[in-house]
């Protein structure tokens, strides 16, 4: 579209393992009268991901955050728009083409107890990807042993069924199963957020080990920015289906430049400030992404919001090495 | 500030089930003076809930088979209150919001029905009075367009909304004590900022008492004057939040202090691993041998696994700062 999103998606020096390109899904709209409008769920976004590298993405709900990552697996099919992967664009690939890059793709969902099947052994919910894909020969005994460990469970608990696990176990076999066919990047959605504190860390060390020995990259998606940080190496921020800023975790915490990152920021409650506090708190809600605000979505609740904002939306701009940030007055 | 407003004392409450029984609640005391705001944190099955279900005796008799101790409100005990009083006192001396705004209001009641019910049933306000003042209540809590938004439902409400809603009908009777039960946990962040501003602020104009019950250390860090840490059913810690959060003593505290991924620590390349606490809450069932948080404990001794630790300041300076523990952190780093 335009020569900043072409320089957005470019990630740190090395050739990106996942470009996704002014990325589009746009629902239908309900009703008859007037004439429904499409909501839209992702509306042209850009970013990066590198070869052992984490992008953090965060945004409130209703962002357009999990629909994206699941977009890139194409769980929800994407409206337009690029999914390249070392070089294939998967999002133009027909079903059959597509279902060898399953492998290279894998997801940790957020709630452990929907998303693993209650009938099935542990072994068989975590041996299914091998199946699925013609290799029943990688899971005798000590395979799956071996996976189960890397994941810190026990031998013992593979002949358990999931209702016999904790949240935090639970969590740790949904893992198991995205490394079980080595993919090369991992789509966390929220893979932390329904745990307790004291298991929310047990995770996140798993999951940093795994990537120290794997080298796998992960989409970790989250709304906790504490957790984003101490996790990504980049992060994207996103507001109502848009990326309004996105660079290296470091420079995007201590300078954050769009107005909305400034408040989210903000409002993290933390541990230390004491009582008194001065925040400049966002009025109002998130606007419905079925009618959302002319010009710069974010307008309506921004503090630096003028009439400008209203006429045009405004574009990522370069901010420093790798950090851009769409906002009219920065 | 001689009497507390509300007081819990050595409160043990037990669930049956076919498995057994739980010991949801064992021996947990604490007070709530008036116009003060105490947190109440902790994981999953601590009992934080529990325990304020059981101030306003909301759990069932089954499953709930034995509950002793007292919940003395204004010098009264509650546990012995009759269905009557209990009603009285329900939503207009002590009221509770929930942490889901969505199945915690009726979705085919107005929500000016629901402000004006209270307000008739506890205060006899007439219906046009009721509505006019649950209009006021709506302006209160920052509800925009007070006058159109009495007329409309909950699902027309956003979650902050609705939730701001609750707060409207939990104060309607100018309650002693607002009970909070995770209000900002299904909230996103730039709204629970809104609403702990906004609890704060009517603490203040009305001086209810409010119980913030929740697992976000950060969230009590920044509204709590007290904090009480629970862990598997007893508490753990207690003290000024400052003093807590300078001191933590108890290693339970400390472990999920540690455990928190903060926004003002260094980033390091590579990240440091975050600190754990290794294994995962117990199981009530069974009278606890020692101290239930032993066997998660790295400085646990011999005698943590047989005697249950008294609850005791953890030094002479300061007798409100009172943690459950035979060694506490200071001890251990001093051997």
């Amino acid at each position: 579209m335009n020569s900043t999103h072409q320089e957005a998606a470019t990630p740190s020096q090395k050739p990106a393992l996942l470009e996704v390109r002014e990325l589009v899904k746009y629902y239908p709209g309900r009703g008859v009268w007037p004439k429904p409008q499409p909501i839209k769920a992702v509306d042209n976004i850009s970013f990066a991901i590198g070869y052992g590298e984490t992008l953090g993405l965060v945004g409130e709900s209703g962002c357009g955050k999990s629909t994206a990552a699941k977009t890139i697996l194409r769980l929800i099919e994407p409206t337009s728009g690029a999914i390249v992967l070392e070089g294939t664009d998967i999002a133009k690939l027909s079903t059959s083409q597509f279902r060898p890059y399953r492998r290279d793709l894998q997801i940790v969902f957020q709630d452990p107890y929907s998303s693993l099947n209650p009938r099935m052994r542990a072994r068989d919910i975590v041996a299914e990807p091998l199946q699925n894909f013609g290799r029943s020969g990688d899971c005798d005994d000590d395979k799956m042993a071996a996976l189960f460990a890397r994941v810190g469970l026990d031998r013992e608990a593979m002949r358990k069924f999931p209702s016999e696990f904790s949240g935090g176990q639970r969590q740790r076999l949904g893992i198991a199963r995205a490394l079980a066919l080595n993919p090369k990047l991992i789509v966390c959605d929220e893979p932390v957020s329904a745990l307790d504190v004291s298991i929310q860390a047990q995770v996140i060390n798993l999951l940093e080990d795994l990537q120290h020995e794997l080298g796998v990259s992960y989409l970790f998606v989250a709304h906790d920015l504490a957790v984003v940080r101490h996790i990504s190496q980049r992060v994207a921020v996103m507001y109502l289906g848009r990326i309004v800023e996105i660079g290296p975790v470091g420079e995007l915490y201590a300078n954050p430049r769009h107005p909305y990152t400034q408040a989210l920021l903000a409002a993290v409650p933390k541990v230390g400030a004491g009582l008194a506090r001065e925040k400049t708190l966002l009025k109002g809600d998130l606007p419905s992404p079925a009618k959302p605000p002319s010009g710069c979505t974010f307008r309506t609740r921004c503090p630096m919001a003028r009439s400008e904002c209203a006429e045009s939306s405004p574009q990522l701009a370069a901010q420093g090495p790798q950090h851009w940030a769409a906002c009219h007055f920065i | 500030m001689s009497t507390p407003l509300l007081e819990v004392t050595d409160l043990h409450l037990a669930f049956a089930s076919r498995e057994g029984v739980t010991r949801a609640l064992e021996g947990v005391s604490w007070q709530l003076n008036a116009g003060e705001m105490l947190g109440i944190v902790g994981e999953s099955g601590c009992g934080k809930s529990v325990t304020a279900m059981a101030v306003l005796r909301l759990l069932p008799a089954p499953p709930t088979t034995h509950i002793s101790g007292a919940i003395r409100f204004r010098g009264e005990n509650l546990l012995q209150a009759s269905e009557a009083r209990l009603q009285e006192i329900r939503g207009n001396e002590i009221s509770m919001i929930f942490q889901d705004p969505m199945t915690s209001v009726n979705p085919v009641l107005t929500i000016g029905e629901q402000i004006a019910e209270v307000l008739m049933l506890h205060q006899k306000l007439a219906r046009r009075a009721a509505w006019a003042r649950a209009v006021e209540l709506l302006d209160l809590v920052n509800i925009p367009d007070p006058q159109r938004r009495v007329h409309e439902y909950p699902h027309q409400f956003s979650g902050g909304m609705r939730q701001r809603a609750m707060i409207a009908i939990a104060l309607a009777c100018k309650p002693d004590v607002l009970i909070a039960d995770e209000p900002t946990t299904a909230l996103d962040v730039t709204i629970q900022a809104q609403i702990m501003e906004l609890l704060d602020r009517l603490r203040r104009e009305t001086g209810t008492a409010i119980v913030l019950i929740t697992h976000d250390l950060g969230v009590v860090a920044e509204s709590c004057d007290r904090v009480v840490v629970m862990y598997a059913g007893a508490k753990v810690e207690e003290a000024a939040t400052n003093e807590l959060f300078a001191r933590p003593s108890h290693p339970y505290t400390r472990g999920l202090l540690d455990a928190m991924p903060r926004l003002d620590t260094p980033l390091t390349e590579p990240r440091g691993r975050l600190p754990e606490i290794p294994g995962m809450v117990p199981s009530l069932r069974g009278a606890a041998v020692g101290c239930r948080f032993a066997p998660r404990c790295a400085l646990a001794i011999d005698r943590c696994r047989s005697e249950v630790p008294p609850f005791a300041p953890i030094d002479g300076a300061n007798p409100t700062h009172r943690a459950a523990c035979w060694r506490t952190v200071c001890e251990a780093i001093a051997e």
